[in-house]
């Protein structure tokens, strides 16, 4: 078997993974994730509801598309500015007071 | 095709051509990606009724809290490697070598939702070659579970080609099947 291991490493990608840095961080982060995964899943749900598009909700809250697309993954921290205008344009409630108290203004 | 070294001599993951990480990492960043798994549940809505979710909001929040567990599980260092998979196969009881795997249930909301696949070198050392997630009982039922088998068989067939295997026990499994 040690010839296995031996072959593998020969075998080894070019450049180290990240997987354990990635996930070390989203771990030591949960708190925050799951408050920006909630907002996703809100605003994604609503936007169905309503028939709108990603491009449309751009348009209506006049965020820059790329910042769109990173809310509506949940990986984000979102700020308070963000959520204001999603709620406004949707017609939504977004976050927990708890959360509320915590968001950068 | 390469590799990537998990956990010291035990678990590696496969990182294919054109894929900036390994499988691994791909999954824990894609079921953790709530725009993306929106836009798979409702094209799987129907596969839903099995494990009793009526809602794409519920079967999103399960997914990323077995996605959340299932990186707990990687990440500890205690996790026992060869608890973590069985036989792909319900069928066999002791894996041969080069044998088809599948991530066990833990303490997952949905046992079978999350699944990742990997190949057994031998006791304790497995390669993770993909996953999914598993919403019909056969791997075959849908398309996105059906090419997660043609990838076990193209990283099988990469370590024989590439003598990483050994080549008699690669013989041995070829013929038991």
């Amino acid at each position: 078997m040690d010839r296995v291991l031996e072959k593998l490493r020969e075998h080894a990608s070019p450049t180290p993974s990240r997987w354990r840095e990635v996930a070390e961080y989203r771990q030591a982060n949960l708190d925050w994730l799951k408050e920006a995964r909630e907002i996703a899943i809100k605003i994604l749900s609503k936007m169905r509801i309503d028939g709108i598009t990603r491009g449309q909700l751009a348009e209506m809250t006049g965020i820059n598309p790329d910042c769109i697309s990173q809310v509506l993954k949940g990986k984000e921290k979102v700020s308070a500015e963000t959520v204001e205008k999603i709620e406004n344009a949707l017609e939504i409630n977004l976050i927990t007071q708890e959360y509320s108290d915590r968001l950068i203004y | 095709m390469t590799f990537d070294e998990i956990i010291d001599k035990k678990l590696w993951s496969v990182r294919y051509e054109g894929n900036f990480d390994n499988e691994l990492y791909r999954l824990l960043d894609e079921w953790g990606d709530v725009e993306l798994l929106y836009n798979f549940f409702p094209q799987h809505i129907n596969d839903l009724s099995y494990f009793k979710v009526s809602s794409i909001d519920d079967a999103i929040q399960d997914t990323l809290d077995d996605r959340d567990e299932l990186e707990r599980v990687f990440l500890d260092s205690t996790t026992n490697i060869e608890e973590l998979f069985r036989p792909l196969d319900n069928r066999v009881v002791r894996p041969n070598e080069m044998e088809k795997m599948k991530s066990r249930p833990e303490k997952r909301r949905h046992p079978s939702w999350l699944r990742v696949y990997a190949i057994r070198l031998s006791d304790g050392k497995y390669i993770i070659t993909g996953g999914a997630i598993k919403l019909t009982k056969e791997m075959r039922d849908r398309e996105h579970t059906r090419q997660e088998l043609v990838k076990i068989d193209k990283v099988r067939n990469f370590l024989k080609d590439n003598q990483i295997f050994d080549d008699d026990s690669f013989v041995e499994y070829l013929e038991a099947i």
